[in-house]
């Protein structure tokens, strides 16, 4: 059995079009930033959508609180897990602040139709805290991709669940937006949230993140505090490439070793 | 803004049912016309033709734009395309064929409105069957099998209308292809009146969850909607709103594809204010369009679908084409 934490992933293995991406995957997750690294197509959005509920895993439970997230309405999922993924296009017309009041949903019944206070405050706040509070009156369709990814927070945010997830959410974000983006997960982590980020870049996984999980071969290849899971050896295992790890003061750095590559 | 244009609309309804009920055929005075709608158990012609001929024809109008006109707006906040049809839902394709089909062979007309129904119905769950993937609907599939089928379905039609070349059977058919309320009355409002009650019903329940589904049908269903449930509730809404009206009025083609166009441009795009907008707009373009066909080329009747493809052709291209920004990002 795993340890229990907020997320418990026990024996989870999952497969898409018929190919096995990973299987036996047995982890737990407490309160902090976790960043899940790995090349691509090696399952880690898969994995995201398997923890949030949207995917069923081919086998294994996964638990939120000692709860099987499979075996949630789909509004107590809501209220426990924000799933963050920034392709989907949305309703151009929308303002901001009608798509960040979507984050309420889970928390009213049918026939309750209009805004309680609590709702007004969690997404003023949410607003505020991703700095979009100027854009509140703005469609989305007049943003940036940048701006609008800050939408998508935003509404994770909003939706006041113990459990954030995000897909790249750093992804069409310039460096300062980017740190800021990332500065606000660890604001949100010290609220007392497990955040779960895919994140490309090693460089903002080390820097950011509490605990590394480095997916490969169809398993976690490394799991841990950034500077013991992102290795020369668990980098050339999990992208085939040659990587110098230079332990700074600032952090870790991460260079090719020309020439080098793994085959 | 908003509640302005949202009073504006609803003073449109009423204003458009006096004038329904105050243009046909056989001309009444104001006095004569007020007296007979205020004392509806007096008797006398004028009693007879408000109650039993103008007052049934306004309500069956305004229950046709209202149900199409929801319709529309339903699916294409389901299918996230701006541009959808009711008849998308193969409701009409299938009426239309088992309808030409009955008349070609020669079947009593009594049987003729309910197979249109059921063979519209059919259809329908033929279409969204064709549209499953697993458990959700996929709105392309949706788009594509219903396209499809409602080409093939017409041709059927021009084939029956073909065959049976000026016959009274192959003018029938015409007559229900060009949409129209003549000779309808209360028997047929009180048939198709419950579906689309009932699917305004499920309408009105599914707002909210409509209102998050605008953000993508992923994010929607990470925020808590039940999203193949949503899918099918709606589609079956639509259904029933859908074959109401064909039940009452054939073939009205463009209320569902132009009204929720223009709900949207007045009162903006959450369904909490677009599907009653959408409603009451429908409600009082059919009714007027019908008090129009009745009496611009009187006593004959100008099919009503005819008239509302002259008028909804042209404001749906103005109305799309200044919109410009793409309706998704």
């Amino acid at each position: 059995m795993p340890e229990s934490g907020i997320v418990a992933l026990d024996g989870i293995a999952i497969a898409r079009g018929g190919r096995v991406l990973l299987h036996n995957v047995n982890v737990a997750f407490r309160v902090g930033v976790v960043a899940v690294v790995g090349a691509n197509g090696v399952g880690k959005t898969s994995l995201l959508r398997t923890i949030a509920g949207a995917l069923a895993p081919t086998a294994g439970t996964v638990r939120v609180r000692g709860v099987d997230v499979r075996a949630l309405t789909a509004r107590e999922r809501a209220r426990s897990i924000a799933l963050v993924e920034g392709n989907e296009p949305a309703f151009a017309a929308l303002t901001v602040e009608d798509a960040v009041a979507a984050a309420r949903f889970p928390y009213h019944r049918w026939w309750e139709w209009d805004p309680t206070a609590e709702d007004e405050a969690a997404v003023d706040d949410a607003l505020g805290r991703t700095a979009l509070t100027a854009f509140r009156a703005r469609e989305l369709g007049t943003l940036s991709a940048g701006e609008r990814q800050r939408v998508w927070i935003a509404l994770a945010l909003a939706q006041r669940a113990p459990v954030v997830l995000l897909d790249e959410p750093t992804a069409h974000l310039d460096l300062k937006a980017s740190v800021q983006t990332l500065q606000l997960l660890r604001d949100v982590a010290a609220g007392g949230a497990l955040v779960i980020a895919v994140l490309h870049q090693l460089e903002e996984a080390a820097a950011f993140a509490d605990r590394v999980v480095v997916l490969g071969g169809g398993g976690v290849i490394a799991d841990g505090a950034p500077a013991a899971a992102l290795t020369t050896g668990t980098i050339a295992d999990a992208f085939g490439v040659d990587v110098v790890v230079e332990r700074r003061p600032e952090g870790l750095a991460f260079h090719r070793r020309a020439g080098a590559d793994a085959p | 803004m908003r509640a302005v244009r949202f009073a504006i609309l609803a003073a449109l309804v009423p204003l458009a049912v006096l004038i329904g009920i105050a243009f046909g055929g056989a001309p009444l005075d104001g006095a004569t016309l007020l007296h007979a709608l205020f004392h509806p158990r007096e008797g006398g012609d004028a009693v007879t033709i408000v109650w039993q001929l103008r007052v049934p024809r306004v309500a069956i109008a305004a229950t046709v734009g209202a149900a199409l006109a929801l319709a529309g707006a339903l699916l294409q906040a389901l299918l996230r395309n701006p541009i959808v049809d009711p008849y998308l839902t193969g409701i009409s394709s299938g009426a239309g064929a088992s309808i030409a089909i009955a008349a070609t062979v020669g079947a009593a007309p009594a049987v003729i409105p309910p197979l249109g129904f059921l063979s519209g119905l059919a259809t329908a769950i033929l279409v969204a069957v064709l549209a499953r993937r697993g458990p959700r609907l996929d709105p392309e599939r949706l788009v594509l099998a219903g396209v499809s089928l409602s080409a093939l379905l017409s041709a059927v039609v021009t084939l029956a209308i073909e065959r049976l070349a000026r016959g009274t059977a192959s003018e029938a058919i015409l007559a229900w292809l060009a949409g129209s309320l003549a000779g309808r009355g209360w028997p047929e409002l009180a048939a198709a009146a419950p579906e689309a009650l009932l699917g305004l019903i499920i309408a009105v329940a599914a707002i909210p969850a409509l209102n998050v589904l605008r953000l993508g049908e992923a994010r929607a269903a990470s925020l808590g909607v039940d999203v193949a449930r949503l899918q099918w509730a709606l589609l079956i809404a639509a259904t029933l709103l859908t074959a109401a009206a064909v039940a009452l009025a054939g073939l009205v083609g463009f209320v569902g594809l132009v009204i929720p166009h223009l709900a949207r441009r007045l009162v903006g795009p959450d369904l909490r204010a677009l599907i009653p907008a959408s409603l009451l707009a429908g409600a009082a373009l059919v009714v007027l369009a019908d008090a129009l066909a009745r009496t611009v080329a009187a006593p004959a009747e100008i099919p009503l679908g005819v008239l509302l493809a002259f008028i909804g052709v042209p404001t749906f291209l103005v109305l799309y084409l200044r919109g410009g920004a793409r309706a998704y990002a």
